[in-house]
């Protein structure tokens, strides 16, 4: 098995918690590393070749700070051979024109950069007005509403993690 | 979603752009930390709206703005726009602390309004988002001058619920103007979430049904997103002359104003998380970790700025204070003195015309001698229509539509433009119908409040050099809305001349010396008059009535009659009749009413001892009111009985003409006071 790395802010509560979730819903079996995105470097990313992003939407559907600030580096990383899954925490009744906004940006900018983006989910079950997460009918990633429908994370992290394990080599 | 090119970025722009900025960002923060210490000391600055938060918006806008060519309006909350303008240092804090070297105002303004007019940074008020109508009318003389520049007016995203900042916007997709409107969205108004605002979070999108904008969102939190939004809206209004609307999300990091506590109403973990979102500690952390600066530089630039912030503040303190004796300056500028009819009267012999000839002819003849004036208004051009009573007939033929032109039904847009455009330069004179009908102008009370302390709040550095025209007064069966007089409620606001005229001769006269001025007249049309043959006069063709100068319309011993407009000709009419019972009445049209020709008024009292007030307005509170005031205080010894004021009723003035009758002063009813005082 690769190695697979899942990369949050290790000074967030909510998408922290989700990080702990899907370690847990992986199983001992599948060893999955943490890493705090507050203190990424490229070669950090690089070492890993499956990747786990925790990606919540700030604001207006904007990148958090630790996120945004890694994009230039980003930018000039040759991500070929990578698989990524994103998943995100989002609003979608406070803020239903940007909802999980961020997973998108993300998922768009490492598909430039080369990689395999994985774990599309439905989004039957939410309600908002746009998303940038939305592709073709489908969420690039997974998005999970804390603040709405914080009971349907648990079965929503358990259906993504079941088809992330099919796809990560 | 628009995207905009990136031209700006952390690895390619070049170092000494990122230290100017950071620099820029530096001293700008270490000031608005600092602000609140002067009040704390009792210094100043007793307004701060802190700007930390806006940080990378703020530099952009300042970036792109071109002194002396491009025109800005910042709001209240731009200390670091202000900064990136150009203003130094030591300049924010005169502001703050209002010393009399303050370049925005002299200490007459409030602290953290910030400008510079010289520059082109003006002077604005306070009322959030009113600029938005001048940075469209400036924009208007930018686009006739055919000047490559642009307007910028500078807001929060809450001044989007104001009905004016929709007028500006339609007007400056209408006209296709250059403005871009910065609109910084913090997601508060004081302490009103935008949900309570509108129903849309991304505020500027309620706009993208207007034709000819161009909206672009960015993070205005992060330095290179603002300012590759601000450089691609700049741009595209060059290039195209179009408006462009820039929303730039921010967060505020402190509490609306000093005199806000934010803790009351957002949560310890949304103010946790909007210090976390600091632009300045973003942009510092990226210029170390993409290598541009080494934490040792940034120490350096910090330390300087320090410095620099230290002896601003000391060249500050020394800086004078405003000398309150000069209260009285700057409420209005001087006007143009007739040098040929001193007085404004004259002894012309020959045809006479129609008030309504004498206006049309006085703007045909104003607009031939000066190039630069324009007029607008609501039905103020179309075909052979011109003007809702037909005043401007032919002015657009003769002078084009780009000088005189229809106005939206929007009168804070006439009056707020007309503002704006004269900004643009001082050789500038505007003509506004300001309104259909006089009491219709109340929708650009805002404006016109707003104008009249152009002059004392920029301590004499800007005046909008504009005549307001308002067919005014009953008699004409109008009721509500078309019949109603307004100058009584409009008297008490100084820093705008007021004339109300009641002859062809002196309405061609007062509108030629209002033109001709500096500053804001009102010229009130008593429309009832228009095309009445009593009205009708000679009138010499350069004739010019200085401000302030009442008319003896006839002389007499028994006692003075005291009016304007309409009332004229009736006061005159009951003159006569009282005349014929061997009574002899002086008649004064004051035809200003600000400012007032006491000189007049109190030399006829003085020998007759009787006096009456009449005029079409209400008798409660109408300007009668103040001459009342005025004889009492400055002529009291001289009466020989009570002063009797006749106008209308303290009611609306009704539709049908048997109200009208009732509410609205006449011939007979003034006759009948008379009668009173006669036999006191």
């Amino acid at each position: 098995m690769n190695k697979t790395g899942i990369f949050y802010s290790f000074n967030s509560k909510k998408t922290a918690k989700a990080a702990e979730k899907i370690i847990e819903e992986f199983g001992a079996d599948f060893k999955i590393v943490p890493v705090n995105a507050e203190e990424l470097t490229e070669e950090l990313f690089l070492s890993f070749t499956n990747l786990i992003l925790g990606v919540p939407t700030w604001f207006d559907g904007e990148l958090p700070n630790y996120w945004d600030e890694f994009v230039p580096a980003l930018e000039d990383l040759d991500l070929k051979g990578k698989t990524i899954a994103i998943y995100g925490l989002g609003n979608q009744v406070e803020y239903p024109e940007n909802f999980g906004d961020a997973v998108g940006t993300m998922v768009n900018l490492v598909k430039q950069r080369g990689a395999k983006v994985i774990g599309s989910t439905t989004i039957e079950g939410y309600t908002y007005e746009s998303s940038k997460a939305e592709l073709d009918g489908k969420f690039v990633g997974l998005l999970l509403d804390q603040e709405t429908q914080p009971r349907l994370s648990k079965e929503r992290i358990a259906n993504w993690v079941a088809d992330l394990k099919t796809q990560f080599k | 979603m628009d995207t905009v090119p990136i031209v700006f970025s952390i690895k390619t722009t070049p170092k000494e752009t990122l230290e100017k900025w950071f620099r820029l960002m530096t001293l700008g923060r270490a000031i608005d930390e600092k602000a609140p210490n002067y009040l704390k000391q009792a210094i100043g600055w007793s307004y701060h709206a802190p700007y930390a938060g806006h940080d990378g918006i703020q530099l952009a806008i300042g970036q792109i703005f071109e002194k002396e060519v491009d025109h800005i309006f910042l709001y209240y909350r731009d200390l670091l726009t202000a900064m990136s303008c150009g203003l130094t240092a030591e300049e924010i804090i005169l502001n703050g602390i209002s010393k009399a070297t303050d370049l925005s105002s002299g200490g007459r303004h409030m602290s953290n309004h910030f400008a510079k007019i010289p520059w082109n940074i003006h002077n604005v008020s306070s009322l959030t988002g009113n600029h938005t109508l001048h940075a469209v009318g400036v924009a208007r003389a930018i686009k006739y001058y055919g000047q490559k520049a642009v307007a910028i007016s500078v807001q929060g995203e809450s001044s989007l619920s104001e009905g004016f900042v929709y007028e500006a916007i339609n007007g400056a997709s209408k006209e296709k103007l250059p403005v871009i409107f910065a609109i910084q969205d913090n997601g508060y108004g004081i302490s009103v979430p935008k949900k309570d605002q509108t129903a849309n979070r991304k505020v500027a999108n309620n706009f993208t049904g207007f034709k000819n904008l161009r909206i672009i969102h960015c993070n205005g939190k992060d330095v290179f997103e603002s300012m590759n939004a601000m450089h691609e809206a700049k741009k595209h209004a060059l290039e195209t002359g179009m408006p462009v609307m820039v929303q730039a999300n921010c967060i505020r990091m402190h509490s609306h104003s000093n005199s806000d506590r934010h803790e009351l109403y957002r949560s310890e973990e949304e103010r946790n998380y909007a210090q976390e979102y600091d632009p300045l500690a973003k942009y510092k952390r990226m210029l170390v970790r993409y290598n541009r600066f080494t934490n040792e530089e940034i120490i350096a630039i910090e330390n300087e700025s320090k410095i620099e912030l230290k002896e601003a503040h000391k060249k500050a303190l020394k800086a004078p204070d405003p000398d309150p004796n000069t209260y009285l300056d700057f409420v209005l500028p001087e006007p143009h003195k007739p040098l040929k009819y001193v007085d404004g009267t004259h002894h012309e012999e020959g045809e006479k015309k129609k008030l309504i000839t004498a206006l049309n002819e006085t703007l045909k003849a104003e607009f031939r001698n000066n190039p630069d004036t324009f007029m607008w208004g609501q039905d103020m051009a179309n075909k052979d229509k011109g003007g809702i009573f037909n005043v401007s007939k032919g002015l657009q033929q003769e002078f084009g539509p780009k000088r005189v032109f229809n106005a939206p039904i929007a009168e804070d847009f006439i009056v707020g433009t007309a503002n704006g455009m004269s900004r643009y330069d001082e050789k500038i004179r505007i003509v506004i119908e300001g309104a259909e009908f006089a009491d219709y102008f109340w929708p650009a009370m805002e404006q016109y409040v707003d104008s009249s302390h152009d002059f004392w709040r920029s301590n004499g550095q800007f005046t909008p050099n504009v005549t307001i025209r308002l067919a005014s007064g009953g008699y004409i069966g109008g009721g509500i809305y078309h019949s109603q007089n307004i100058e009584g409620a409009l008297t008490s606001i100084p820093g705008v001349r007021i004339v109300y005229p009641s002859f062809a001769d002196d309405a061609a006269g007062l509108l030629r010396t209002a033109i001709r001025s500096r500053g804001m007249t009102m010229f009130m049309e008593p429309k009832a008059l228009y095309n009445d043959p009593k009205a009708a006069t000679v009138i010499p063709d350069d004739f010019e009535v200085p401000f302030g100068k009442a008319r003896i319309r006839r002389n007499g011993e028994d006692l003075v009659m005291i009016t304007y407009g309409n009332t004229t000709h009736m006061c005159l009419e009951a003159a006569e009749k009282l005349s014929k019972e061997g009574s002899s009445v002086e008649v004064i049209d004051l035809r200003s009413l600000v400012p007032l020709d006491k000189e007049t008024i109190l030399n006829s009292i003085k020998r007759i001892g009787k006096v009456m007030v009449v005029h079409e307005d209400k008798v409660h509170s109408g300007f009668g009111a103040e001459i009342t005031s005025v004889i009492m205080e400055e002529a009291f010894e001289y009466l020989d009985c009570p002063v009797k004021r006749v106008g209308s009723s303290f009611t609306p003035v009704g539709f049908h003409r048997s109200f009208e009758r009732m509410i609205l002063p006449n011939t007979e009813k003034i006759y009948i006071a008379a009668k009173e005082v006669l036999a006191y």
